[in-house]
């Protein structure tokens, strides 16, 4: 297991993490052999896989639903467009290429206005993004329960920081408190928090 | 999958991610792989979920939030409709909750310079609570606190009063005492 300290200490970020691209990369092949004859199925699954990836891409970077939305069904569009006409040398790396797709197509998105119409009207698949909101949402009276147990300084800092995104800096300037702090109470209320939820602690 | 990672480690690296406290090498990082694992995209799903329920219960002023001065500001700029109370120690001011209000705010001045630790006890004239280790900035000196809009919409006629004690490891001091005195809201 690693931990913050391996941060501290200056391991890279990715290091941290395990990765589980194999399955794209091998959608990513059949796509590619089956070219312009598609392959629906690998395609469907493809679509299931990205779409949350770069909804969540999209929300981060656009701050709205309907324009993540929006790149959602540009960004799969484009990429299968290139799966299907062979042009994805590296299909290995496919979840690079679909993230790279996606900030190319932020950047160009003022500048592209009537393009996305154009490539809607050429593409007969479904792209809708998978509906996803809420999925995780917890019951809310035990999130009232898990709140109101926190310690004030820890509600404090969730509620001021999930209202409006509101990051660490700015809030530790608001409250008098240095950013690290600001951190390590948000970090221990979240962890407080979820344990409530999951039952294992009363919040504190 | 299952994160290498403890899972409330990768919480707080993926909402740095989220509130953009990343530098940019490490949030390409963190991008990058949130579109190799499903497992970490969906943990931050997950967290995005969880702040959504918590925006929905601080709208709907589920339970009491201690909060700052520059937090009622943004609650302000977003449109909602407030009921503020200000307060010198030793004061006491009538009070109600309008249908048509989303929260009532209690600004409790005091002072604050050099204090490190404040509590707040609430008297409902039944009980009391305390609530430790306040948050607060003392340059503003003032303790803002919201309490519970499902608390007052049912409150007939009552006196509340809030206390605010600075705590030293020894010893606590009373920094002042507030009196609400609550009539249900008539529109007459």
């Amino acid at each position: 297991m690693r931990t913050a300290s391996h941060y501290a200490r200056g391991v890279p970020i990715s290091a941290a993490f395990t990765r589980d691209d194999d399955e794209a990369a091998r959608l990513a092949r059949r796509i590619l052999e089956a070219a312009s004859a598609g392959d629906a199925h690998a395609e469907a699954e493809f679509c299931r896989q990205f779409a949350p990836r770069i909804r969540l891409f999209g929300l981060k970077r656009l701050r709205s639903e309907a324009a993540a939305a929006d790149l959602v069904q540009d960004v799969l569009m484009l990429v299968l467009q290139k799966l299907r006409a062979g042009a994805v040398h590296e299909p290995e790396r496919i979840a690079s290429f679909v993230l790279g797709t996606a900030r190319q197509l932020c950047i160009d998105a003022r500048r592209n206005g009537g393009r996305r119409q154009r490539l809607l009207d050429s593409f007969s698949l479904d792209l809708e993004p998978a509906a996803t909101p809420e999925l995780h949402a917890p019951d809310e009276a035990r999130l009232q329960h898990c709140l109101q147990a926190l310690p004030e300084r820890e509600r404090a800092v969730l509620i001021m920081t999930f209202y409006d995104d509101c990051p660490a800096e700015t809030l530790g300037a608001q409250m008098g408190l240095s950013t690290g702090n600001v951190r390590v109470i948000r970090h221990r209320g979240l962890k407080h928090l979820r344990d409530c939820l999951v039952g294992s602690g009363g919040a504190t | 999958m299952t994160p290498h990672v403890h899972d409330s480690e990768l919480d707080s690296k993926l909402l740095s991610y989220w509130l953009d406290e990343l530098d940019e090498t490490q949030a390409s990082e963190v991008e990058e792989h949130l579109f190799a694992c499903e497992g970490c995209a969906a943990r931050l799903r997950e967290l995005l979920d969880l702040r959504n329920a918590v925006r929905a219960a601080l709208r709907d002023s589920r339970f009491a939030a201690v909060v700052t001065p520059a937090f009622v500001r943004r609650l302000q700029a977003a449109g909602l409709r407030l009921r503020e109370y200000h307060l010198l120690p030793g004061g006491s001011v009538p009070c109600t909750f309008a249908p048509t209000d989303d929260f009532v705010v209690s600004h409790l001045h005091a002072p604050l310079a050099g204090v490190r630790q404040v509590d707040l006890v609430y008297d409902d004239g039944y009980s009391q609570h305390r609530a430790p280790h306040l948050p607060f900035d003392a340059s503003a000196e003032e303790v803002t606190v919201i309490p519970p809009v499902a608390m007052l919409r049912n409150l007939g006629t009552a006196t509340h009063r809030m206390r605010l004690f600075a705590v030293t490891p020894s010893s606590e001091r009373l920094l002042g005492e507030y009196t609400f005195n609550h009539e249900p809201w008539s529109s007459t």
